[in-house]
């Protein structure tokens, strides 16, 4: 049977000379792929530097082309917003955290504003729409467009505040929720037959379609008015009381 | 049923905003926050429409005529499509108790004046501010060219040329009037049949 080293005090020594005879081979050798990849970056950096400068303002204009970007970015694990300086590696290359950032501010607003109305929680296709209305009003024209994308991306940026900004996916849409709490699963269930009805639902529609008991229904539609916020009565549909979800629906004004 | 709300143009030409087509707008909401958003929508369309439409009272049983849909002309009706709403299924009006809340936030902010006095299921609406009625009072005495000269407030309110104080409550017109006073612009003149008033430049 062959031991590798060979057994004894003998076959120790040898052991311990073979190591420190790979040590400075191996350093060699890491330090040689050290400089390899730090070349790769700083090549791989100049390029990257190259197309963001090239195509500043397609990235800074073109929703389409500044997600390409994100997922170009995101493939090869480089987070455009990270970075030693405020704002990231491109800050100052194209502005891209800064128009991250006012984007960002412009959801807190939008949010703030609408939550006595609607508990916190806001269609992402809403806030979408506020923001093109906003952005429209302050005479930016259209190749600034922003996309649902872009909303994301800002709200991921607000989530080092800790104010619970975050984007969940309720039934087939997604929505943003500005308030801490989180959504439990009886809210999330509410919310999606209320989008199935045209933003309504009520007690016999959540026994009907979730099985639940009407002690359980009543609880959560309740929670959900008084508590949260979530929901508004009407006491005049012709089914008796019904509960209608203000996140849902889209409010198309001027 | 759709998930949009739209605004609406009424019959009168006024552009009801999109909560207006949305049926839980008509009833009490019990969560004070929502109160809180759902009466300053009350309160800003309410003003908004009385200015459009020129209308300058308000009262509790108007949201009972417009839901009763009383025939044209009657002092319900003007205030039916912003007090009501006949499109939704089933039609829905605005509750006692909102118009109620709304009707004393307006006169606690100024915007609405209790006429008679000492109650608060009829007011004259102020759709501006009783300061900037007396601006326009005192305007329309210049470029009329009836200052120093004494008027009743039947002749303000009810003036050969049609102006902007055409129908101005008494209530309201004597309010301004007492602004104006204050700064040396106008002087009550008492007397009978309700006294008059004299402008100054």
């Amino acid at each position: 049977m062959h031991r590798l080293g060979g057994a004894g005090i003998g076959g120790l020594q040898r052991q311990t000379q073979a190591s420190q005879a790979y040590k400075p081979l191996s350093s060699a050798i890491s330090r040689s792929q050290v400089d390899g990849l730090q070349q790769q970056l700083s090549t791989f950096r100049e390029a990257l530097t190259r197309f963001a400068k090239e195509h500043r303002n397609d990235i800074r204009r073109d929703p389409e082309f500044r997600q390409q970007f994100q997922r170009m970015c995101a493939a090869i694990g480089v987070d455009p917003l990270a970075g030693p300086r405020k704002g990231g590696w491109w800050a100052e290359l194209i502005g891209y955290g800064d128009w991250t950032y006012e984007l960002a501010i412009q959801i807190v607003e939008i949010c703030v504003n609408t939550r006595d109305m609607n508990g916190g929680l806001i269609e992402l296709g809403e806030v979408l729409r506020v923001v093109r209305r906003l952005r429209a009003l302050g005479g930016e024209n259209e190749s600034e467009a922003v996309s649902e994308e872009d909303i994301v991306r800002s709200v991921h940026t607000l989530s080092v505040l800790g104010a619970g900004y975050q984007v969940v996916t309720v039934g087939s849409r997604k929505m943003l929720r500005s308030v801490p709490q989180e959504l439990d699963t009886d809210q999330a269930a509410v919310l999606e037959v209320a989008q199935e009805a045209g933003g309504q639902v009520n007690e016999g529609a959540l026994v009907l379609r979730k099985k639940w008991t009407p002690e359980r229904a009543r609880t959560a539609l309740d929670n959900m008015l008084m508590r949260d916020g979530l929901c508004w009565i009407d006491d005049q549909a012709e089914e008796g009381i019904v509960y209608w979800v203000p996140s849902v629906m889209l409010w198309a004004d001027e | 049923m759709g998930l949009e709300l739209a605004p609406y143009q009424a019959p009168s030409g006024f552009l009801l905003p999109s909560i207006h087509s949305w049926s839980a707008f008509y009833t009490y909401q019990p969560n004070p926050r929502t109160f809180l958003t759902q009466s300053q929508d009350w309160t800003s369309l309410l003003l908004a429409y009385a200015r459009f439409r020129r209308l300058w009272l308000l009262a509790l049983s108007d949201a009972d005529a417009a839901a009763a849909g009383l025939g044209e002309g009657g002092k319900g009706t003007e205030w039916a499509e912003a007090l009501h709403n006949p499109r939704l299924r089933p039609p829905r009006t605005i509750s006692r108790k909102i118009l109620l809340l709304v009707i004393e936030q307006l006169i606690a902010s100024d915007r609405a004046i209790p006429d008679p006095p000492k109650q608060t299921s009829s007011v004259v609406l102020c759709w501006r501010s009783v300061p900037e009625w007396a601006g326009v009072l005192h305007e329309w005495a210049l470029k009329t060219g009836q200052t120093n000269t004494i008027l009743t407030l039947f002749e303000i309110s009810n003036p050969a040329v049609e102006s902007e104080l055409s129908g101005m409550p008494e209530v309201l017109l004597r309010r301004a009037i007492a602004v104006l006073a204050r700064t040396g612009k106008a002087q009550v003149i008492e007397g009978g049949e309700g006294g008059g008033v004299r402008f100054f430049p």
